[in-house]
């Protein structure tokens, strides 16, 4: 291109005048105003993230209410932080008891997110937005989900299921 | 006389800064069969030449710090703006709630006191800033002939602005902001007749509570933001279609082009501007008083202190002449504000020869002046930019 050419050759031979300098100061102390702005903008904006979880231990069923090889559907509240205020918030897992212990389910499809039920009859997990389909181990067994169920920790203490939430 | 400004052209030797893509004609850029990405987008959008045209704006001489305040108050709105649609993501407007969001975002969220304290200091700087440009207006006679319209538009934008900052004061709900807002929404039921309705439509009910802080928070981040973008967008349109009046009397030189020199002038000031709204927001933090408790004996409501005048001077009013003071001083300034340009009727901007203008423009100036150094004189302490957030307060749920 012709034009820019002859235009970076014209701003060699004037040297630095009055109107770049000052028009370089201004650039500078213009992006001096808009990063004092930017910085606690960027920083507020992206506080969530720095936001840390703890792991919260709730008792949720009796050691003796779950037979082995048994599903079920359990519910329990808890006081959580939600932003600005502290809220009671109503939680639902899948607790299933194996040969070698208790697993925890989350019932949210490992797809994008929808709310799975478990038939008791078929002994799978059905995701009713997508067909996402688990079997009682948390494996998928058909369907779009690329893994297998979430699994929230697990203890067993004085006779009482106790899982583990993030909160 | 005055002298209607004409266009210049400037026989500069000198190209400004902005060179590359502007010195082609749009003739000539049309001609380029194959023209690179920026100037096949200067032909669409004309931004370099558009940037260039502002950038060459004729200044009559004599124009300089005084001329460099509108700039300084489009930055400051422009830091409102930013801040106050970033508060917006972590406010809840209602009583139960806006308390603690305030408190959670000025204290929790990373970097919450200094976004909440811009916001806060920036209102009040922006108040400073914009009587300041109103006076060298008035003073250096600018609002006449051609540019009534731009004066009448910056009133506007001055009335915009006291909206902002009187519905922005009720939303942290603590007892500062519900009762400044108690005693401001009163002033509606002066209006003689329909003062009663009028008060129950500025609160949305009887009482201040729910529907006042739903309303209030439409008014403070949807109306008055559309209405201050269109205005503002006016008034620059209008200041570069009639140019800068320059000083009242014509001074010799030739007209030089904005830039350099007069938006470097101007660069400084906006820096020195900010530089004052960063050491306030950090020195002096906005807090919190205890969240508003309508039971509550224990607090004495005052106004913001850029309304301190208004409540000095319905203090000294005597009982049954209330409205004096709500209504007809305030409304015979606004209207006098608003009138200025056809009631100033002397040819001259000079302003030893606008008389009676000048007489009464300073008498109240100093009227509003005096009540204001009254009010914050007469402001206790305590009051004033308290502590941070203090526990406690029964929620203002009625």
């Amino acid at each position: 291109m012709p034009e820019l050419q002859n235009q970076s050759e014209k701003k060699q031979q004037n040297g630095p005048s009055r109107r770049s300098t000052l028009g370089a100061i201004v650039m500078v102390l213009n992006l001096g105003v808009l990063a004092s702005l930017a910085a606690p903008a960027v920083r507020f904006v992206l506080s969530p993230l720095s936001r840390r979880s703890k792991l919260k231990w709730v008792d949720v069923l009796g050691d003796d209410q779950l037979a082995e090889g048994e599903t079920r559907e359990v519910s329990y509240v808890i006081p959580i932080v939600d932003g600005y205020q502290t809220v009671e918030r109503k939680y639902t897992v899948y607790l299933h008891r194996t040969p070698n212990g208790v697993k925890c389910f989350d019932p949210a499809c490992t797809h994008l997110g929808c709310r799975i039920t478990f038939q008791g009859d078929q002994q799978r997990y059905f995701c009713p937005c997508h067909g996402g389909v688990f079997d009682k181990e948390g494996k998928v067994v058909s369907g779009p989900p690329p893994t297998g169920l979430v699994q929230h920790p697990v203890k067993i203490e004085r006779g009482r299921i106790l899982i583990g939430r993030k909160v | 006389m005055i002298k209607e400004p004409e266009p210049h052209s400037f026989e500069t030797e000198e190209r400004p800064i902005v060179t590359a893509p502007g010195d082609l004609q749009p003739e000539e850029r049309l001609a380029m069969e194959r023209p690179g990405l920026r100037d096949w987008m200067e032909l669409r959008l004309g931004w370099w030449g558009f940037v260039r045209k502002n950038l060459d704006e004729p200044m009559p001489p004599g124009v300089g710090w005084w001329q460099t305040l509108g700039n300084l108050l489009l930055t400051l709105l422009a830091f409102q703006f930013t801040t106050g649609v970033l508060m917006a993501m972590y406010y809840s407007p209602a009583p139960q709630t806006a308390y603690n969001s305030v408190k959670h975002l000025t204290t929790e969220v990373a970097a919450g006191a200094i976004i909440r304290g811009l916001h806060v200091w920036g209102s009040a700087l922006i108040v400073v800033v914009m009587v300041m440009h109103t006076l060298r207006v008035f003073f250096w006679g600018s609002y006449k002939k051609p540019r009534e319209l731009t004066w009448v538009c910056g009133v506007l934008i001055f009335q915009v602005m006291l909206g902002f900052s009187f519905t922005g004061y009720l939303l942290p709900w603590d007892q500062k902001a519900y009762w400044a807002t108690v005693v401001g929404t009163r002033i509606a039921a002066t209006v003689p007749f329909i003062g009663h309705e009028l008060l129950i439509l500025v609160r949305g009910g009887e009482e201040v509570g729910a529907l006042t802080l739903t309303r209030f928070y439409a008014v403070h981040v949807m109306l008055l933001p559309a209405a201050l973008m269109g205005l503002v967008g006016l008034h620059l349109y209008l200041v570069r279609r009639h140019h800068i009046a320059g000083p009242v009397m014509p001074q010799k030189g030739k007209p030089q082009p904005f830039f350099p020199n007069q938006l470097f002038k101007d660069a400084v000031v906006v820096v020195a501007g900010l530089a004052a709204l960063f050491w306030l927001t950090l020195n002096l933090p906005p807090g919190l008083e205890a969240m508003a408790d309508p039971a509550g004996t224990d607090f004495t409501p005052r106004p913001e202190w850029y309304f301190l005048g208004l409540y000095e001077l319905l203090k000294i009013m005597p009982p049954g002449y209330e409205a004096l003071a709500t209504l007809v001083i305030p409304g015979l300034i606004t209207v006098g504000m608003f009138a200025l340009p056809w009631l100033d009727r002397s040819k001259s901007r000079h302003p030893a020869k606008r008389g009676w203008v000048m007489l009464v423009g300073m008498g109240v100036i100093l009227l509003i002046g005096l009540m204001t150094l009254k009010g914050i004189l007469e402001t206790p302490p305590s009051s004033h930019h308290s502590a941070p957030a203090q526990e406690g307060g029964a929620p203002a749920v009625e």
